[in-house]
């Protein structure tokens, strides 16, 4: 058997962990009870799994939807997948607080697109689940892990899982119209967690103990906490994610306990944890063994960071060293740049003019006004390599703002059951982002993207799935729409500025906003009602997000009172 | 604490959560048409148990929609 680091697969990384005393994974449940499974345990409930999954008559190369809301069970269960050489395929469990139609839209075309004929989910959740049986996606059992894995194993010869075989899909978030499903193989996966975990990136250690509480449906909390400390030998403690935003300070807390020496958050959370905190608590906490504090998945603002240190330094939180602005997404596995590790963020200041040209022009020194402050991610790992292209893709010079494209081990082969998506996506191995940034003394900077997206609280949304919900409001015309988002306070605000009559704004305001809620959970920071005729067109009729965008932040859209 | 404290205590820690007004909320009232984003929702979930030293299982948050189921399940676990 080969050794663990030189483990080509997932399943290999998981027989040969090393079994070491006190080592492996602690999930703290919803009910705060705490779990801990040794390397070994979680090989062998690993096999117990796989041996009920292969017994529903799933084959190597299934897909199985996981939609599964504890940490542990979740994980066991994917691994089991794995082990049996299943594609496991993460679901996020339904949010509190939304309408249920939009979740049971979500899922089912998860479900049909990823052609999942079983499904695993918990008692808690399966009210909400089982309505996807109604639904015509082909999904033919729904099992509940109480039940489905209680009772002996059936008897389970353990297929070959090879390097290139598909270890999960990672279903891309936020768009409802179109959920793609990146295809994620071993080789992916263990090139990327070497990358990112080795010495290039966090620089893994035998002290190292990992705290998350970020969904686990997702690459952040999956690979970075889940798979790849499998694969590179990092101990975790698992948090529900729902705790976090109700208790902010359970987080620094389970740091403090277990001596945690790694963590990573968006940035909306640094900010939520930092406003919540208490004097009382920060004089409880010993917060010195963190040496890494990521930050990623959403815009990286510098003050927000700055703040979140000052107010933590009395724990001995070394905001100097810790925080590590990363870049990455699913399509790449995760990772694709980090800021070198120990040293302070570098904070890039540009004028604000010369980036509508797409210039990264330094501001003129002690400039205050017309400033942008871009935080660096730093540069693409060994193996790995990164260009910032023009629109004819030809890469550009330093300081020149273009669309970022990778390619490497890391990358992936695209979309599951979707060449035309891949193919816009992909070029002659080469991934292009969709992300807008420049290069500057080497180092990345990101500053926008190409497609539009919305990121609110660290979750996308595609401009055009709200635009299709508010255009079929009685008094709205779809077509007439647009949605954007406006940074404000390190995160996007929604704005939706809809043509309608001057009598009708007020309770045409309320139903947009209302509509928007239900379905997507969001509150709009603005909603406009302008005259009919006023949105700029494409030559096709499409509304032009970008030129209403400018229009409003120039304050140049004419809206009813 | 009664009924109407708890509401009263909904409606100001949404607006210290949410920045804007709730004197609206009514007990009737549907979450999601509120004005509130989910996570700003478990942020108030999260302060009204430390306000009031109660715990509420996830599991049980999940069916939530309207200000009167979240007001039965605090009850519940004051008195």
């Amino acid at each position: 058997m080969r050794p663990h680091d030189a483990a080509r697969t997932l399943v290999e990384a998981l027989e040969t962990i090393p079994r070491r005393p006190g080592r492996g994974f602690r999930f703290v449940g919803s009910d705060r009870q705490e779990r801990f499974f040794t390397y070994e345990e979680m090989w062998q409930e690993a096999l117990r799994r796989g041996a009920h999954l292969s017994a529903m008559g799933l084959d190597p190369g299934d897909a199985v939807a996981l939609v599964i809301p504890e940490g542990h069970e979740f994980v066991l269960t994917f691994l089991g997948a794995t082990v049996a050489g299943i594609v496991p395929v993460p679901v996020f469990p339904r949010a509190t607080f939304k309408a249920i139609d939009g979740y049971v839209d979500v899922l089912s075309h998860i479900v049909e697109s990823s052609g999942a004929r079983v499904m695993l989910t918990m008692e808690a959740t399966r009210p909400f689940v089982e309505k996807v049986m109604e639904r015509d996606v082909g999904l033919e059992r729904l099992a509940v892990c109480e039940e489905a894995f209680g009772g002996d194993a059936p008897d389970f010869e353990r297929p070959d899982v090879a390097p290139d075989d598909l270890c999960f899909l990672q279903f891309t978030s936020g768009s409802t119209s179109r959920p793609k499903g990146v295809m994620v193989t071993h080789a992916n996966l263990v090139a990327n967690s070497r990358a990112f975990l080795g010495p290039h990136g966090l620089d893994r250690n035998d002290d190292d103990v990992g705290v998350s509480w970020l969904p686990l449906y997702h690459d952040m909390g999956l690979i970075g906490f889940i798979l790849g400390t499998l694969v590179c030998d990092i101990p975790v403690v698992i948090l529900p994610t729902a705790t976090f935003a109700r208790t902010p300070r359970l987080w620094l807390e389970t740091l403090h306990r277990f001596r945690g020496t790694i963590t990573y958050a968006p940035n909306f959370a640094y900010q939520l944890a930092a406003k919540r905190v208490r004097d009382a608590d920060l004089a409880e906490l010993d917060l010195s063994a963190v040496r890494v504090a990521g930050c990623g998945a959403e815009p990286i603002r510098a003050r927000t960071l700055l703040d979140f240190a000052a107010r933590l330094a009395p724990t001995g939180f070394d905001g100097d060293r810790v925080f590590l602005p990363s870049y990455g997404m699913a399509e790449a596995t995760l990772a694709i740049t980090f800021h070198q590790l120990g040293n302070p963020i570098v904070v890039d200041r540009v004028d604000a003019e010369a980036m509508k040209r797409g210039e990264a022009t330094p501001a003129r020194e002690g400039a205050t006004e017309g400033v942008l402050e871009i935080v660096s991610c730093g540069a693409a790992f060994p193996e790995h390599e990164l260009e910032i292209v023009d629109e004819q893709g030809e890469p550009i010079g330093e300081r020149r703002v273009g669309e970022i494209v990778t390619r490497g081990p890391s990358v992936t082969q695209g979309y599951y059951r979707n060449p035309e998506a891949t193919a816009e996506g992909w070029r002659d191995g080469w991934l292009r982002t969709g992300d807008l940034g420049y290069r500057a003394g080497g180092n990345v900077h990101i500053c926008g993207r190409i497609k539009d997206l919305i990121i609110v609280n660290g979750a996308n949304h595609y401009p055009q799935d709200i635009e299709w919900v508010v255009g079929d409001l009685e008094g709205v015309r779809r077509g007439n729409v647009v949605a954007f988002g406006v940074m404000r306070d390190g995160t996007d605000e929604l704005v939706i500025v809809a043509e309608g009559n001057s009598g009708d704004a007020p309770a045409l305001r309320k139903a947009i906003a209302q509509a928007v809620a239900e379905r997507f959970g969001l509150s709009p920071g603005h909603v406009g009602i302008v005259p009919v005729g006023t949105l700029p067109k494409t030559s096709s009729g499409k509304a032009q997000r970008k030129k209403t965008k400018a229009m409003f932040e120039e304050g140049h859209l004419p809206e009813h009172a | 604490m009664d009924r109407a404290q708890l509401l009263s205590m909904f409606r100001t820690m949404a607006t210290e959560i949410a920045e804007k007004d709730f004197s609206h909320v009514t007990e009737e009232s549907v979450i999601a048409d509120l004005g509130i984003d989910s996570l700003g929702m478990l942020e108030l979930v999260g302060s009204m148990e430390r306000e009031l030293e109660v715990q509420i299982p996830d599991d049980e948050l999940v069916g939530i929609q309207t200000v009167d189921q979240l007001l039965d399940l605090v009850e519940k676990r004051t008195t």
